[in-house]
């Protein structure tokens, strides 16, 4: 390494405020999930499920202009996929699961690791403040769940409208939009938040996605026991990942009658969770020390 | 305006103690911390850099209260850890282009420094591989060119050889002493290395079991020995040294280059050395005021608490 001669050049510009800095945090975080092979298996289970809805959306329209009496049997067999709010809510869930699945293992790459190998002394070094940091990685894991979820589910209704015969898909199911957008606000909200908060205090693999199995499998299970034990449907509040879906559910204007008394407790699940990952947050993210 | 202020700072970990009561003013320039391990050093760059508040006392960087200013503060600081602070997964030039743009760079502009930066440190073949393709030396070069891509006025450096050779810390050192020469830039240098310290600044804070021992110029620790002289002779000077001792100055033994250092008393002078030397037909081909260096000046300042 040679000494500095007239090698170093000086640098003067203008430096951007630090809530700029969030964008490369989360940038960086699904560049990091996105270089990873295992995660391009996972990626591409979501992505035939979307191929499926587009190319069944593209065989209905065809089909029904090209031969209409072939048209009503392919919609009976294909029915669940139609141009309302619960195919897209569905579709949300599918794809959610995939997603779920993602984060599970994601969650050393995008948050543990900066525990264990030094990223927080990193990040938290430079100009940016902790609320910076835990903005840009929870944006990060944001941007993964909709890049599986609300994303297709969007370019899935704007297909559905140009296949129609007229703009007035378009017209008629603007609220459909609000509803992805809300469903997947939901799902990145609270997944974003519990994985940063499992994250920041397990670190590593193993753990991680022992902890994840038991919010969304074991939990679920011990829900639906209790739930037949006492024959009461509100012990199914205990399924987290069904509570974002009724949640959607309500943002698609799609909850059917027998979902609507447990809305309320849904929300309060829901914001609970949120507020408990919070907290559990906070402590992880103020425990830095700049020096080992 | 001072590099950095510190007034009443005291910090503790629990009952611990790490910092007690330290009020110092230190201008710019290329400034030592000094201190054995649980001095305090990390402590202090900790409250430098903004990320630990003080439980007592005001920090302040180039002006800025570290308290309420600690981004503004990190935006103005390039800092480079001992050890880890890095991002696995990424390569080299992303990595010093991401500490851009935390820092407030536009991304164009921080890959293109990021570039630059790593091309000056000599990781310009590297810049594309992995971190974890990376050697320690690398990976400290690496951990440099993250400091320095937004040019800051002022460098904090943790350790900045540890791990390294000793091509790659004389390297290293060098390329520090440059940076520290450039105008209107500071740089703080933390190491219980004292050579590292000795050859790289010209002030040091001497940090020991978190109170200040003693602040200053290093060439001003080194003067503050008295009489005592480095002695270079030609030929067999046994008797010549015999007679010196007689005369109450003390004799320490040769070394291998045949250098050997004495103390003369307050009543006698060099012009009585080389009396002595013509009686005895010695020739005297050297005799040089004997400075301490940096590290006897710092086991003496330790063990004296400061004086």
């Amino acid at each position: 390494m040679e000494p500095l001669d007239s090698g170093y050049r000086d640098w003067s510009g203008r430096l951007r405020p630090a809530w700029w800095a969030c964008w490369p945090i989360a940038w960086t975080g699904v560049l990091l999930v996105l270089r990873r092979k295992l995660f391009w298996l996972l990626l591409g289970l979501a992505l035939l499920d979307f191929l499926f809805f587009f190319a069944t959306i593209y065989l209905k329209a065809q089909v029904s202009v090209q031969n209409p009496a072939v048209a009503a049997f392919v919609n009976q067999v294909l029915s669940s996929v139609t141009g309302a709010g619960k195919t897209y809510r569905e579709f949300m869930f599918a794809q959610g699961t995939v997603t779920m699945l993602v984060l599970a293992f994601a969650g050393e790459l995008l948050v543990g690791g900066d525990y264990d190998q030094g990223g927080l002394t990193f990040y938290l070094s430079r100009a940016v403040g902790r609320r910076h940091y835990v903005i840009g990685k929870l944006l990060a894991i944001a941007l993964l769940v909709n890049m599986t979820t609300a994303i297709p589910a969007l370019i899935l209704f704007v297909e559905y409208g140009l296949l129609t015969n007229s703009l007035s898909y378009f017209r008629e199911n603007w609220r459909i939009v609000l509803g992805i957008l809300g469903y997947g606000a939901v799902m990145a909200v609270s997944l974003s938040l519990l994985l940063f908060a499992l994250a920041s205090w397990l670190h590593k693999n193993v753990p991680l996605v022992m902890s994840w199995a038991c919010i969304f499998v074991l939990l679920p299970a011990v829900g639906e026991i209790l739930r037949h034990t006492y024959d009461d449907r509100r012990w199914r509040l205990l399924m987290f990942w069904r509570d974002i879906r009724l949640l959607g559910s309500w943002c698609f204007d799609a909850l059917s009658d027998n979902d609507v008394p447990l809305l309320t407790g849904a929300v309060w699940v829901v914001l609970a969770v949120w507020v408990v990952c919070i907290l559990a947050i906070i402590p992880r993210v103020r425990a830095v020390r700049v020096v080992a | 305006m001072p590099l950095f202020e510190l007034i009443a700072v005291t910090h503790d970990y629990g009952r611990v103690r790490a910092l007690s009561d330290v009020s110092l003013a230190v201008e710019a320039g290329a400034i030592g911390l000094v201190g054995q391990n649980g001095a305090g050093k990390s402590t202090l760059l900790q409250i430098l850099l903004g990320l630990i508040r003080p439980t007592q006392g005001i920090a302040r960087v180039l002006g800025l209260n570290v308290r309420t200013s600690g981004v503004r503060v990190r935006g103005r600081v390039g800092y480079m850890p001992e050890r880890g602070s890095l991002v696995p997964g990424l390569r080299g030039v992303e990595y010093v282009a991401l500490a851009g743009q935390l820092s407030g760079m536009p991304r164009r502009q921080s890959l293109r420094r990021a570039h630059e930066v790593l091309s000056y440190l000599g990781l310009e073949e590297a810049r594309y591989r992995y971190l974890e393709q990376y050697s320690v030396g690398m990976k400290q070069r690496l951990k440099l060119a993250a400091a320095l891509v937004h040019d800051p006025p002022v460098l904090l450096l943790d350790e900045p050889t540890a791990g390294l050779d000793p091509d790659g810390r004389a390297a290293m050192l060098g390329v520090l002493r440059a940076l520290a020469q450039r105008p209107n830039r500071s740089l703080i240098l933390s190491s219980h290395l004292l050579g590292d310290i000795e050859r790289v600044c010209q002030t040091a804070v001497i940090l020991d079991r978190g109170i200040v021992v003693r602040t200053g110029q290093i060439e001003g620790f080194r003067q503050a020995q008295p009489k005592q002289f480095r002695l270079r002779c030609s030929g067999d000077a046994r008797a010549l040294l015999d007679k010196l001792r007689s005369q109450g100055i003390e004799i320490q033994a040769a070394d291998a280059g045949g250098v050997a250092r004495i103390r003369l008393p307050d009543q006698l002078s060099t012009r009585d050395v080389f009396a002595e030397s013509l009686r005895h037909s010695v020739l005297i081909t050297g005799l040089e005021p004997d400075e301490e260096d940096f590290a006897m000046a710092y086991r003496r300042m330790l063990s004296a608490g400061g004086t």
